[in-house]
């Protein structure tokens, strides 16, 4: 303990020397930017930097790097709340409460819950990095495929919390969601599926164009078809702030956000996306009047948004502890890192002590930096939405076409979303939801491969899932929690759900 | 300089060097060149490519930019360079994977994505045997045992990588071919992946290049046993090789090297080419290269020819062994 404090001061001393909070300072102002444009992630945004990295020394490089990933993280929810256009892909579940909160006039509210949100995940979450990362990267490698499945499995039951109206639509979202997730190359077998001899499918549809496309492009279609304009919100400065209700509504979510997120986020695989869409069932189901979300429940931006900032201090865990990468942003840093010559690894913290500490202590000032810099920009991103539809949406259009082609200079992904803006706008008519896609096309590859990769490791036996005890856990949780829905359901004829629909129909069930 | 006499300089340089380019007779190279990377940045593509490019920069005094054209294993960013125009500003980085997948586009009965004779190789920047490697506190401390045991329990062993037909599962192919014994494949997306697996006790076995397992190995989580290469690998002397240890069917290199569109004339080929032995030369060039820990070994001419063509030969063996898995049950 004192240990710790002792090299954390070492950590302060290298994170506040100028040269250092200067890159701290401009990797967070990027990844904000980052992620404020559509489409545009952080994965984006550290490959395209990376290169810049180059001439810089090793912390300092790591350290702007990291701005920039965690900085994505608070900028991605402002075109989410204000535009519902995700900024990446974590955001996408901010986009449903979000965006309704602005259509009520608290747009400036939603954004500073989601900065002070991302404020306490992202500090908290260092604290758990740099108190728990050996322990806990040692216990995220015993997560392989069989664990994964199963956690998988826990986040396809979150589908069934995501709809507030008709069951059987969004679970028809869901089931053509993980159809769209079979797109692609079969990483067991090699073979292209549903490729139609485009190279560019072989790794299948993008989350951000489908996302960015589902949600944005659909949106400014539907409203451009409405017979007339919707009327310009003109927020006003007092509005900006939250009220009383809000932050008392939001406080226990951010809790459960930054813990769910920073566990999450340790994981092998993609799986700060995930985090997102986790805590924002859970906020549902916990909830006392989950009939309010998606109309603009507070505690639906709050989770999720606390949630992917957190997973990304977790992706951390692995990446530093152990040198291995967590997923494709931390491959990119530890890319960064070789190229300086620092060999990642078990070793790092020992021989690297500087860099390792002053990693850690820079993204104490990394966070404190953004909550500055978002806290203020609240006030000039809602004016945004005072500018005209007629000027205002042409002009979200070309950023969401260049963001979504710069990801991968890629026209293909910008047909992709454009197709899925007419989809959406389609489904939108017939009163379908679209988050179900979303979380369908996430979640498809990742069960198909760790179902395949397990019983590669078995030998076909399924035995495998309940001989492990975290995957046997884990699918013994998704059980209860199936039976406890369906007991309830014979019981009463009716569950949380129906109560919800009856509600929207303006029929009391009380 | 006045406006008046910039003036005056562009127009006669507009009117020195106008019916050169209109006849197509440039000097090579005149504008920027491009050096497509086909994996995503932070990979061993782009790792190379990017001191490459910046090598090539000085020595040509030309501007060339990496740019990553990714996807579909690669395929997306090398059927770009195939395609495009053979004029010396559209270059290939390459690894050994540019011989796999024309391959295994043939297994499937597909039109491929592009073949290895569309591309003119220029020169090989760098080749790394593969490692093998298990983990510290498995029961086989030399390779010998490791096959033993594997010719004992057929498809009882099994070993991450980074994909099918992928460089690692092509090493690991390579090798159980020439030992004559069958191991159980577990594909992951990527390298990353695969060492995460082997590190967390979900397979047995990896086959990786050094700058990846040396640090697990000097840690003292893995033990390597053997390496893919002709000889042995400075950083682990006493380490031996398949060939010494009786398998040289079991050679096996992930490999860079520069490729331009075939056609390219050939003055511009003989300019890259002398330009690329300046490059490996530099020395701001050979410090980022011992960064990666990735030895440089330049070839170039009829030398990388033959070392692409042996390879390319290899590799199209491997893959036709190993076949369409489902055909397998």
């Amino acid at each position: 303990m004192l240990e710790t404090l002792g090299n954390l001061g070492l950590g302060f001393s290298v994170a506040l020397s100028p040269p250092i909070l200067l890159y701290a300072f401009v990797g967070c102002l990027v990844g904000t930017m980052v992620g404020v444009l559509p489409g545009v992630g952080p994965l984006a945004g550290i490959s395209l930097l990376l290169p810049a990295t180059f001439g810089l020394d090793a912390t300092r490089a790591i350290v702007m790097l990291a701005g920039i990933y965690y900085g994505a993280m608070y900028g991605g929810s402002t075109t989410s709340i204000l535009m519902r256009i995700p900024g990446e892909a974590a955001s996408v579940m901010t986009c449903i409460d979000g965006y309704a909160m602005a259509r009520r006039g608290r747009g400036g509210a939603a954004l500073a819950i989601a900065a002070v949100g991302s404020y306490v995940a992202g500090t908290l979450s260092v604290v758990g990095l740099m108190f728990l990362a050996p322990p806990l990267a040692a216990f995220a490698l015993r997560f392989g495929p069989p664990e994964y499945l199963a956690l998988l499995l826990l986040g396809l039951l979150v589908l069934a919390y995501m709809s507030s109206g008709s069951m059987l639509k969004s679970l028809a979202m869901a089931a053509f969601g993980l159809l769209l997730g079979m797109v692609g190359i079969d990483q067991m077998s090699g073979y292209f599926r549903f490729a139609y001899g485009v190279v560019e499918l072989g790794d299948g549809l993008g989350v951000v164009p489908v996302a960015v496309g589902l949600f944005g492009v659909a949106e400014i279609l539907a409203t451009a078809g409405q017979p007339a304009p919707p009327e310009v919100i003109k927020p006003r400065l007092r509005e900006l702030l939250p009220s009383r209700r809000e932050w008392r509504e939001s406080s226990a979510p951010i809790a459960r956000g930054t813990l769910l997120g920073f566990l999450i986020g340790i994981l092998p695989g993609s799986a700060h996306v995930i985090s997102s869409f986790v805590s924002y069932a859970v906020e549902k189901r916990l909830s006392r009047r989950p009939q309010e979300f998606g109309h603009g429940a507070v505690a639906g931006v709050a989770g999720p948004e606390s949630a992917n900032n957190a997973a990304t201090s977790g992706a951390m865990v692995p990446m530093l502890a152990l040198g291995v990468p967590s997923g494709p942003i931390p491959a990119v840093m530890l890319a960064a890192m070789m190229v300086h010559g620092v060999s990642p690894g078990p070793l790092l913290i020992q021989q690297q002590p500087a860099l390792f500490w002053g990693f850690i202590a820079s993204m104490y000032v990394g966070n404190v930096v953004l909550l500055i810099l978002n806290l203020p920009l609240v006030g000039l991103f809602v004016n945004i939405l005072r500018v005209p539809y007629p000027y205002l949406y042409p002009a979200i259009l070309v950023f969401s076409i260049l963001g979504v082609y710069a990801v991968n200079g890629s026209v293909v992904d910008v047909w992709i979303m454009v197709a899925m803006g007419i989809l959406g706008w389609l489904l939108r008519k017939l009163e379908f939801e679209t988050a179900p896609i979303v979380l369908g096309l996430v979640l498809a590859p990742m069960i198909e491969l760790s179902l395949r990769q397990s019983l590669a490791m078995s030998d076909g036996h399924y035995g495998i899932f309940v001989q492990r005890p975290i995957a046997a856990a884990l699918l013994a949780v998704g059980l209860t929690l199936v039976l406890m829905n369906l007991y309830a359901f014979v019981r009463r004829g009716l569950d949380w759900r129906s109560r919800i629909a009856m509600a929207e129909r303006g029929e009391d069930s009380s | 300089m006045t406006r008046r006499r910039l003036r005056a300089v562009a127009a006669a340089a507009i009117a020195l060097f106008w019916p050169l380019s209109a006849v197509g007779q440039e000097p090579y190279p005149s504008r920027p060149i491009t050096l497509v990377a086909p994996f995503p940045p932070g990979g061993v593509a782009d790792l190379t490519a990017r001191p490459v490019a910046a090598a090539l920069e000085r020595v040509l005094k030309n501007p060339v930019g990496v740019v990553n054209k990714t996807g579909a294993a690669g395929a997306v960013g090398m059927q770009f360079v195939a395609t495009s125009k053979p004029d010396g500003y559209t270059l290939l980085l390459a690894l050994s994977s540019i011989s796999i997948i024309p391959e295994a586009d043939k297994i499937f009965g597909r039109p491929p994505a592009f073949t290895v004779d569309q591309f003119a190789p220029i020169a090989l920047v760098s080749a790394d045997p593969t490692i093998l490697v298990v983990r510290a506190e498995s029961p086989w401390k030399t390779a010998k045992e490791f096959i033993e045991d594997a010719g004992k329990r057929p498809g009882q062993i099994s070993y991450s990588s980074s994909g099918i037909y992928g460089t690692l599962h092509m090493a690991m192919e390579l090798l159980s071919h020439a030992a004559g014994v069958r191991l159980r494949h577990i594909p992951t997306p990527g390298a990353g992946p695969a060492l995460t697996a082997i590190l967390g006790g979900h397979v047995d076995a990896l086959a990786s290049g050094p700058a990846v397992i040396l640090p697990h190995v000097k840690s003292g989580k893995l033990r390597a046993l053997a390496g893919w290469g002709d000889r042995r690998v400075a950083a682990l002397p006493d380490v031996p090789t398949f060939k010494e240890l009786g398998y040289p069917d079991a050679e096996f290199y992930i490999w860079a090297g520069v490729f331009a569109p075939k056609g390219t004339p050939e003055p511009v080929l003989a300019r890259l080419r002398e330009a690329m032995r300046g490059a490996v030369a530099d020395a701001e060039f050979k410090a980022a290269m011992d960064k990666l820990q990735t030895p440089i070994a330049f070839k170039q001419g009829a030398d990388f020819q033959a070392f692409f063509d042996a390879d390319a030969r290899r590799l199209a063996d491997g893959v036709r062994k190993v076949g369409r898995v489902e055909d397998k049950k």
